[in-house]
């Protein structure tokens, strides 16, 4: 009897392919005959377009045509809201903004042609910043709003430069009276910064047009909303365009909406050849729908014996010149606010502003990175003003198993985030404090967050079918952004069911054409949603084998069971058949087996009088944590250097255990690189940072090894129990290691990243 | 102009430009594309190959001046027979790889480090590889699978 797969650390199967050199990235992907485009792209972050002149462009040394909005379909396209052209039309809205096309024989020559096209802006002062925006008599971003229609069958509250609205205030009277009865009032303000997903591989596509039909190449965490937003843009339906996917050198949420697949198919249209775009870092900073910047305020009324009597949070988020994912994101506040602490009355604003800046979109745990910073931070302050501990300050308001969120979810588990805090102690007892210093004169700090996040419900599915010498093809449009979902959770739970080998499965790369729909590597979605699609594929061919085993070996089929690649009479191991002669003897009998499943997951319910916009109402199969840091800080210097971090994450099931702790070392790297080092800083509409160098990374000397401690609590509707794993380890890392530095400093720590200077200047004040 | 490489042992005799990177060359004149770009300005890493045994960006080296050299990219590392190098086979095993997209770069500047100090200690790792830079592992597990690497070698 062989071990079970699930719950092994089995490495991943594309992992040979990416140590030979041998994976074919987006980036990779060529065809014969292909031609290389560049865009040319807006200087401004607002301008008008004065003059375009290509005719010197158009006769340069291997140039095949010179595109403008002329060129391009007169719709608009967007994911929610459908606001934009292919190429601006006479209005520049950010810096980035794609204006004309080159298309060349080689890259080199489109380049130059692309500096060769003749353009005259006249510029325009900027709406830069949030605050600006909101003044009284701002400049409107898009004066012509009302015109632009929803993408879907409804639309949102939006006005001039508020691009979209949640506003839920269920009990005003409630709420004034908690501020007015209160102990204590705490009320504080709160900054983040824009952070960039710094995916290794720039984005980039290939796409030609033949028989009427687009293809698209492109290393993608969502070929489907590619599919969709390339026919929306070129106007045609959506089954006239087909995506491929590649391996994708990453994605954090930076390629789930489409960037240079419509350029790509529309070039290739017009050129009748093969075309490919690929982005240079820069392009690739300054267009990246980067985690929005945000302004959040947070005011508590208090009782003397701790408890939160009220609660009002207020969130300005920078939706940049255009909308992507943005306004679903607009309900996560509401969200974060009710399900780790009670809040009583509760009144939640939630503001998405339009500037002349690059459109901001999902990163790995989007708004809640600085929400939880934000929220844990006054917890803090909340605290200090009543000189409590700041742990039991948080245990004494943490919510329990049967409470409400604020959008009116019953959370059933949430007891597990008081284990998750008994898990913690058992790791680093709080009352230990921060382990000794090392290093002379070093202020030492320890901060703790807890976090409620959920599993993206939305569909997916895989077909399996089994062939003829016994290995099993695996056809889903679920992608591999890195994480391992499909080359190990996936793959394992397959392979599991039919008493296989990982390598033996055998993956088709995602094709539109091939498989069913799949909403894309986002929120921790793929293990849950389409390992549940695939167990109920695996199970049909499981089903389909038996029964034929059964009659091939004269046993039961109560008997059989399935292990190393045979059918196997349980207790009689001389009676067994080769998995690949029942395959062929069905192929070549009744026809091939093959299975299918799919999966999305059922709303809990929740209450639609909570709040006015609310797109994104519940947190299905919510996952619970809490993270602890210790920090050092330096007072000469104001160098923060984490010293622990400790992670309690319940999973569900850990399905490969290795993935999963990969999952977490690697999001808290990029929590405590939003922590302490990066942002995109803008000078008037224009990123300051423009370069891997000046965009200052996370690298391997900055970042301690994680302590993990796993909590396993199955999942009833989850493939072997498994919920989302890797989208909330970034997300309290923030929260924990400002809380922390907070601690050591002796002051509150309210922007982020906590740079040097900044700690220097509290430590002064 | 005329260009002479030795590539991953074999010679290569190539036509390239004045200005062309050695990136340029190896992925796109001999199709090598094992090698990655990153960010074409040196300084991601992902680029690094070994030029006369020595981990560089191969994205700031004019290919032309390092005509005649010795050259090795990942695609260099598995034998003729296909076998994967102790480096390779423990970045998979130890979970060192989550999107592939930085791994050829960091198992050259590893090579490279492994056959100078066989047996590094994980600060010595961390420096080595603190111009490659990899956003999804959080370098933990990178960092095992080279110290797994040199205790197999120890341990012979
Ligand atoms: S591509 Fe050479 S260092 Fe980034
Ligand atoms: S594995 Fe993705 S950048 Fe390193």
């Amino acid at each position: 009897m062989t071990t079970s797969l699930v719950g092994a650390s089995v490495p991943r199967t594309d992992g040979e392919a990416k140590v030979t050199g041998r994976a074919v990235y987006g980036v990779d992907y060529s065809e014969v005959g292909m031609l290389h485009a560049r865009l040319l792209r807006s200087s401004v972050a607002a301008g008008r377009i004065a003059k375009l002149d290509t005719t010197h462009a158009i006769g340069m040394p291997g140039v095949h045509g010179v595109f403008t909005s002329a060129d391009a379909p007169t719709c608009r396209a967007g994911w929610v809201i459908k606001e934009q052209h292919l190429f601006a039309h006479d209005v520049l809205r950010y810096e980035g903004e794609p204006i004309a096309g080159v298309v060349a024989d080689t890259r080199e020559q489109a380049t130059a042609a692309c500096a060769a096209l003749e353009i005259e802006i006249e510029p325009i002062a900027p709406v830069a910043d949030i605050t600006s925006a909101l003044d009284e008599g701002a400049r409107l971003v898009h004066p012509e709003w009302e015109a632009y229609e929803p993408a879907g069958p409804a639309d949102h509250p939006r006005r001039d430069n508020i691009a979209c609205e949640v506003i839920s205030d269920p009990d005003p009277d409630a709420l004034l009276q908690a501020f007015a009865e209160a102990h204590t009032v705490v009320e504080d303000t709160y900054v983040a910064p824009r952070q960039y997903q710094a995916y290794l591989e720039p984005k980039s596509a290939v796409a030609s047009f033949r028989e009427g039909r687009y293809t698209v190449h492109t290393a993608h965490q969502f070929p489907f909303n590619v599919r969709d937003r390339v026919a929306q843009c070129l106007d045609v339906r959506p089954s006239s365009v087909r995506v491929l996917g590649h391996h994708i050198g990453g994605g954090f949420g930076g390629k789930l909406d489409t960037a240079l697949e419509p350029y790509a198919a529309l070039f290739a249209k017009l050129t009748g050849r093969p075309v490919k775009l690929v982005n240079d870092r820069e392009e690739d900073i300054l267009t990246c729908p980067s985690r929005e910047n945000a302004i959040v305020r947070i005011r508590t009324a208090l009782a003397q014996d701790g408890t939160v009597l009220a609660r009002e949070l207020e969130c300005l988020m920078d939706h940049g010149a255009y909308s992507g994912e943005m306004p679903w994101l607009a309900s996560v506040p509401m969200h974060v606010l009710g399900q780790v602490y009670r809040t009583g009355a509760a009144r939640v604003t939630t503001t998405l502003v339009y500037t002349n800046t690059a459109p901001t979109g999902a990163f790995r745990g989007v708004g809640g990175t600085y929400l939880y910073f934000a929220l844990e931070q006054h917890m803090d302050s909340c605290a200090r003003a009543l000189e409590m501990d700041r742990r039991a300050f948080r245990l004494h308001n943490l919510i329990a198993g049967g409470d409400q969120s604020l959008t009116g979810q019953t959370l059933d588990d949430a007891g597990l985030l008081r284990e998750a805090f008994e898990r913690m102690e058992e790791a680093a007892p709080w009352a230990e404090g921060p382990a000794e210093s090392e290093t002379n004169g070093a202020l030492r700090g320890r901060g703790i967050a807890a976090l409620t996040w959920m599993t993206n419900p939305m569909p997916g599915s895989a077909t399996l079918k089994l062939n003829e010498d016994g290995t099993l093809g695996l056809i889903t449009a679920a992608t591999d952004n890195g994480t391992g979902a499909v080359t190990m959770g996936i793959t394992q739970i397959a392979a599991d069911a039919l008493g296989l080998q990982p390598d033996d499965v055998v993956l088709l790369m995602p094709d539109t054409d091939a498989a069913g729909y799949d909403a894309g590597s986002q929120g921790s979605r793929t293990t849950h949603i389409v390992g549940r699609a695939t167990a109920t594929a695996a199970n049909e061919v499981r089903d389909k084998v038996l029964e034929l085993a059964a009659r091939l070996l004269e046993a039961d089929i109560a008997d059989l069971e399935l292990t190393e690649g045979h059918v196997v009479v349980t207790g009689a191991s001389d009676r067994r058949i080769p998995l690949a002669q029942v395959a062929a003897t069905a192929t070549f009998s009744s026809g091939p087996i093959i299975g299918s499943g799919s999966y999305a997951t059922q709303a809990p319910s929740f209450n639609p009088g909570c709040a006015t916009g609310l797109l994104f109402p519940v947190f299905p199969t919510p996952t619970y944590h809490v993270h602890l840091a210790e920090v050092e800080v330096d007072p000469v210097t104001g160098r923060v250097t984490v010293t622990r971090y400790v992670v309690v994450q319940e999973v569900g099931r850990a399905i490969n255990p290795a993935g999963v702790r990969g999952q977490i070392q690697g999001g808290v790297a990029q929590g405590l690189g939003y922590a302490l080092y990066e942002s995109l800083e803008s000078d008037d509409g224009r990123y300051r940072e423009r370069t891997l160098e000046t965009y200052r990374l996370p690298l391997a000397c900055d970042i301690p090894e994680v302590e993990i401690v796993l909590m396993e609590h199955p999942d009833a509707e989850g493939p072997h129990g498994a919920k989302g794993v890797a989208e909330p380890p970034i997300i309290p890392v923030a929260a924990a290691v400002a809380t922390a530095v907070a601690d050591a400093i002796g002051r509150p720590i309210t922007r982020l990243p906590i740079r040097p200077d900044d700690v220097l200047a509290a430590l002064a004040e | 102009m005329r260009l002479t490489l030795t590539v991953n042992g074999a010679e290569a005799l190539i036509e390239v430009a004045p200005h062309s990177t050695l990136l340029n060359v190896l992925r796109d004149e001999l199709v090598l594309t094992g090698t990655k770009e990153g960010c074409d300005e040196g300084e991601c890493g992902a680029c690094t190959v070994l030029v006369d045994g020595e981990a560089v960006d191969a994205c700031l080296l004019v290919a032309l001046s390092v005509d005649g050299a010795e050259i090795e990219t990942v695609e260099g590392l598995t034998s003729e027979e296909g076998t994967l190098s102790a480096l390779q086979e423990a970045f998979i095993t130890a979970g060192g790889v989550q999107c592939g997209f930085c791994t050829p770069g960091l198992l050259m500047t590893l090579t490279a480090l492994l056959r100078e100090n066989p047996s590094p200690s994980n600060d010595e790792i961390r420096e080595a590889i603190s111009g490659n830079i990899c956003r999804c592992t959080g370098y933990a597990q990178i960092i095992e699978a080279v110290g797994s690497v040199a205790r197999q070698e120890n341990g012979r």
